[in-house]
């Protein structure tokens, strides 16, 4: 039925406008955990744009080939998440063999990608769209540098936050929700853009 | 013999009791964050996840104690996504069937139960290590803690958010001025975000949360 | 002593298989096979109710639409032919909005003279309280007997006023409706002749 959303729209609306932290809550242990320096960010960040890009790639594929046409739709979760369990580790391996500088900035982040709820929960976003490949990829992309972008303003603001004289029992994961609800609102702010 | 048979339970209710406030999976663990945030926008839609998480928790918890003597160490993990991934598409098809209004408001968050660090969890830590009558215990405790931490966040963001009280169709009741003027902000995205940092925030002060 | 012999032969193969090397991989494999036939038979239980629940709804809706509508046909363009008794009385079909929040899902029916016969805001993410007004009566009705041409808002030259404080949502509807009447006018009149 969206086969006539535009590429751009698709991108623009993942990064900004729906972007998967804010405003579908996917992926908020890495933007919780992680995100407390920027340089960890900015791997983390790239390992899960890597990953929800082949995943998209992958799952529409055989959403759109295999699953809609045997009529099987419902198998879908079992298949992604097996997909996308075997992606990590195939990415993983390949990583370490061709690039070991890439490795080690990635690598202790990949296998906790798997459990990633922004990666299944892109590729299910695809799927109920009704993408196309192209668009789903698209959409992994948007999905991952948004998450990445919203990881990395996380970043910054927490290496501020911890030298802010707050109250004890807010100090830390409260405080951080507080910020993530800042930055939701003013994200929000993006809503009419398309 | 009577010491006997008093002791599992006893063990059983202790397994029970922890998932409510000692390992509140919310609260305390700060797991399963998406759901929490996501679906408690309404209270119908926050028990409704809480009874799938159950269903799903219960029926893994149940099939990985069962099949745990059997399971190599190497293929733990993908067999356990795969026991999981299986009890939540069986969950997703009866709501579709059952109750669609429940399954379009859900949307992908029900599907979302097989990353939901809770279920994995448990099932690393407790399931694959103890016998099935605990394993109930352990998945029905964290289950309704879960449900219950969904509960208060729903409870506070619609009273808030609408300034009415909605369970299941029934109006229960609306306060006068608040329903009339909403605070529609706590049902939006960044009001999940508040209450719930404002929530932990509130745990940690009155100790039931460590400082870290 | 023969027995016991037996038993400490049994355990041992058992031990040998569960350290065989193709042992985790038949095992995963099993799982998945067990996994995959357990789930064909709750599909194939559920999958009638599903579609069972899919039809009321289609109906539900295109009754609050035609009320005196007897029976639908869905055609392969995307779009319903309603029909009371015996007559062709009109045809509906779905538009996506582009909201605030997301989707906006909407059927729009429409008469045999392509004007508006009424429409319905199936589904929608938009803001509670402010845009979530599209939904009510006084919005929609306002596009019960429109022709194609005044579907705009006021300021741009239509019949539809826009929400005060939902003037993205409400500018959403009314292009989503215009643009799938469009569409939807030239298959129909194509069809019929």
């Amino acid at each position: 039925m969206n086969n006539s959303t535009s590429l751009i729209t698709i991108f623009i609306s993942m990064v900004i406008i729906n972007n998967l932290i804010l405003t579908k809550f996917l992926g908020l242990c890495p933007f919780f955990g992680v995100s407390k320096k920027l340089s960890n960010a900015l791997s983390m960040g790239a390992a899960v744009t890597l990953v929800m890009v082949i995943a998209s790639l992958a799952t529409s594929i055989i959403y759109n080939y295999i699953l809609i046409p045997y009529k099987v739709e419902f198998m879908n979760i079992i298949i992604y998440i097996l997909v996308i369990a075997s992606l990590v580790q195939i990415v993983e391996l390949t990583i370490k063999r061709t690039n070991l500088i890439l490795y080690n900035a990635l690598g202790i982040y990949l296998p906790l990608i798997t459990t990633n709820c922004a990666v299944l929960g892109i590729t299910l976003i695809n799927a109920n769209n009704n993408f196309s490949v192209l668009q789903s990829v698209i959409s992994g992309l948007g999905g991952g540098l948004g998450f990445t972008l919203m990881l990395l303003i996380m970043s910054g603001i927490r290496e501020r936050l911890e030298l802010a004289d707050a109250p004890s029992s807010m100090r830390g994961l409260p405080a951080a929700f507080i910020v993530a609800a800042l930055l939701a609102l003013a994200f929000m702010g993006f809503s009419g853009l398309l | 013999m009577e010491i006997e048979k008093v002791k599992p339970i006893k063990k059983f209710w202790q397994e029970f009791k922890k998932g409510f406030v000692i390992t509140n999976p919310v609260f305390v663990l700060v797991l399963g964050l998406c759901p929490t945030l996501a679906v408690t926008s309404s209270i119908d839609n926050a028990l409704g996840m809480g009874i799938g998480v159950i269903f799903v928790l219960l029926g893994s918890n149940i099939i990985i104690s069962l099949i745990r003597r059997f399971t190599p160490p190497i293929v733990r993990i993908p067999v356990f996504i795969v026991v999981i991934a299986s009890f939540v598409t069986i969950l997703s098809l009866v709501f579709e069937a059952f109750i669609p209004p429940l399954y379009e408001a859900l949307g992908i968050y029900l599907a979302l139960i097989v990353v939901n660090c809770i279920i994995l969890g448990r099932a690393e830590a407790f399931a694959s290590k103890n016998t099935v009558f605990y394993s109930i215990a352990d998945a029905l405790g964290i289950g309704m803690g879960f449900t219950l931490s969904l509960f208060i966040v729903s409870f506070l963001r619609e009273i808030l958010g609408t300034g009415k009280l909605t369970v299941f169709g029934l109006n229960l009741f609306s306060i006068p001025v608040l329903s009339q003027l909403p605070l529609s902000f706590f049902i939006m995205p960044p009001g999940a975000f508040l209450v719930l940092g404002l929530l932990l925030a509130l745990f940690r002060w009155l100790g039931v949360l460590k400082n870290e | 002593m023969l027995k016991v012999n037996n038993k400490n032969n049994k355990k041992f193969n058992i031990d040998k298989l569960l350290k065989g090397k193709a042992y985790p991989l038949i095992f995963l494999s099993l799982i998945v096979l067990v996994s995959v036939v357990l789930l064909m038979y709750v599909n194939s239980i559920t999958k009638a109710k599903i579609a069972a629940e899919k039809e009321t709804q289609i109906i539900e809706q295109l009754k609050l639409i035609f009320p005196e509508m007897k029976d639908y046909k869905y055609n392969k363009d995307e779009y319903y032919e309603v029909y009371s008794s015996e007559d062709l009385i009109g045809y509906a079909f779905t538009a996506i909005g582009k909201g605030y929040g997301g989707d906006i899902n909407i059927l729009i029916g429409i008469n045999n003279n392509f004007l508006i016969e009424s429409i319905n805001i199936i589904s929608n993410t938009e803001t509670p309280g402010l845009g979530t007004k599209i939904t009510e009566n006084f919005f929609t009705d306002q596009f019960k007997g429109l022709a194609l041409e005044d579907v705009n808002l006021t300021k741009n030259g239509g019949k539809v006023d826009a929400i005060t404080g939902a003037t993205i949502s409400s500018k959403a509807v009314v292009d989503a409706v215009r643009e799938e009447l469009i569409k939807k006018i030239e298959l129909i009149k194509n069809k019929s002749n």
